[in-house]
């Protein structure tokens, strides 16, 4: 599955561009962890909204970032991933919510 | 001089209750440090009674806190003037999720007087994290007239390394605190774009106990305070 698909079957809001291929799913809010931990192609769900995502979905490759829970997202995150060419999505529910969307999506 | 910037009075719940001002102050003198700071977490109440011992005493301070942002990363203000410091409260007010202590679990909050009286209790739980982010809380340290210094950055709980997987390029902050030399020759290592020469560089204790008080181990040259506060 492609990122493009993902937005089509959750409704998830696209900020920014690119389409990668989705390989599974991380979720997190510790950098230093998700550094460590994150795999390739990975969708990658977080509330953290410091500016150093975008670096740590480069540096994992990550297929996108989905920022959960309807944290705002500031304007800086959206520049640098447009960049990097790393998708970025919003959505409104909770992690645990957004994870059992992609439970169900198959992952 | 001989100095120690990170240290807890009894506002801190986790600190020990005999972390009055005139024992952090007299225990300091005793030590022969020359420069101390008291940081408490989320808050600058204890530093008047910190400023009124340490003039009787004869030690010199920098008036501080330790803020942690939201994104849970723990940093210093230190502050050359005790008004400036006192500016930062109703905003640290304004940023607090308002949480209330339990003091059987968490510990006092006590605000101590020049006497080591208690003159009143906080009743908010002070660690927590702030509402606002790093770069902000940085940024309102500068708007008062104070310096931020990235704490613990290598610790394994509320460092910016931590938290955040590294110390990003852009920001704005006037120093970093290791807990030993073998620390800062990592942190080095790890952020190629930080350049030492230009870095003030501090080892501290984070004393939450009296005994736990910096030695005069670590020497802070004259021309690094005078380029930090004047």
């Amino acid at each position: 599955m492609k990122v493009s698909e993902l937005v089509e079957k959750t409704g998830w809001v696209r900020k920014t561009g690119g389409d990668n291929e989705i390989t599974g799913v991380y979720c997190g809010d510790l950098l230093s962890w998700v550094m460590g931990r994150g795999e390739p192609g990975q969708v990658w769900i977080t509330v953290q909204i410091h500016r150093n995502i975008v670096a740590v979905a480069s540096l994992r490759e990550f297929s996108c970032i989905v920022i959960a829970d309807g944290a705002e997202i500031p304007a800086e995150i959206l520049e640098k991933a447009e960049e990097e060419n790393i998708p970025v999505l919003a959505a409104d529910k909770p992690v645990f919510d957004l994870a059992k969307q992609m439970v169900a999506l198959g992952f | 001089m001989f100095y120690d910037l990170h240290m807890h009075s009894c506002l801190s719940p986790c600190a020990d209750d005999e972390m009055t001002p005139n024992n952090i102050c007299n225990m300091a003198l005793i030590k022969g440090l020359e420069l101390i700071a008291v940081t408490d977490h989320n808050s600058v109440r204890q530093q008047p009674a910190i400023d009124k011992v340490a003039k009787a005493v004869g030690i010199r301070v920098l008036y501080g806190c330790e803020l942690e942002s939201s994104e849970a990363v723990h940093c210093l203000g230190l502050f050359a003037r005790l008004e400036d410091n006192q500016k930062l409260q109703p905003w640290i007010d304004s940023q607090m999720p308002g949480i209330p202590n339990k003091p059987d679990y968490y510990g006092k909050q006590q605000i101590m007087n020049e006497f080591d009286q208690e003159i009143g209790i906080e009743d908010q739980l002070l660690i927590v994290s702030l509402n606002a982010s790093l770069d902000e809380v940085i940024d309102e340290i500068h708007r008062c007239g104070g310096k931020a210094v990235l704490a613990h950055v290598l610790d394994r709980k509320n460092s910016i390394t931590h938290e955040l997987g590294f110390i990003p390029e852009d920001l704005k902050y006037d120093g970093i605190e290791v807990k030993s030399e073998e620390q800062r020759q990592l942190v080095l290592k790890l952020h190629p774009w930080i350049k030492d020469e230009e870095t003030v560089w501090f080892i501290d204790s984070d004393a939450h106990r009296l005994t736990d008080i910096s030695e005069p181990d670590h020497w802070l040259r004259d021309s690094d305070f005078r380029k930090l506060w004047g």
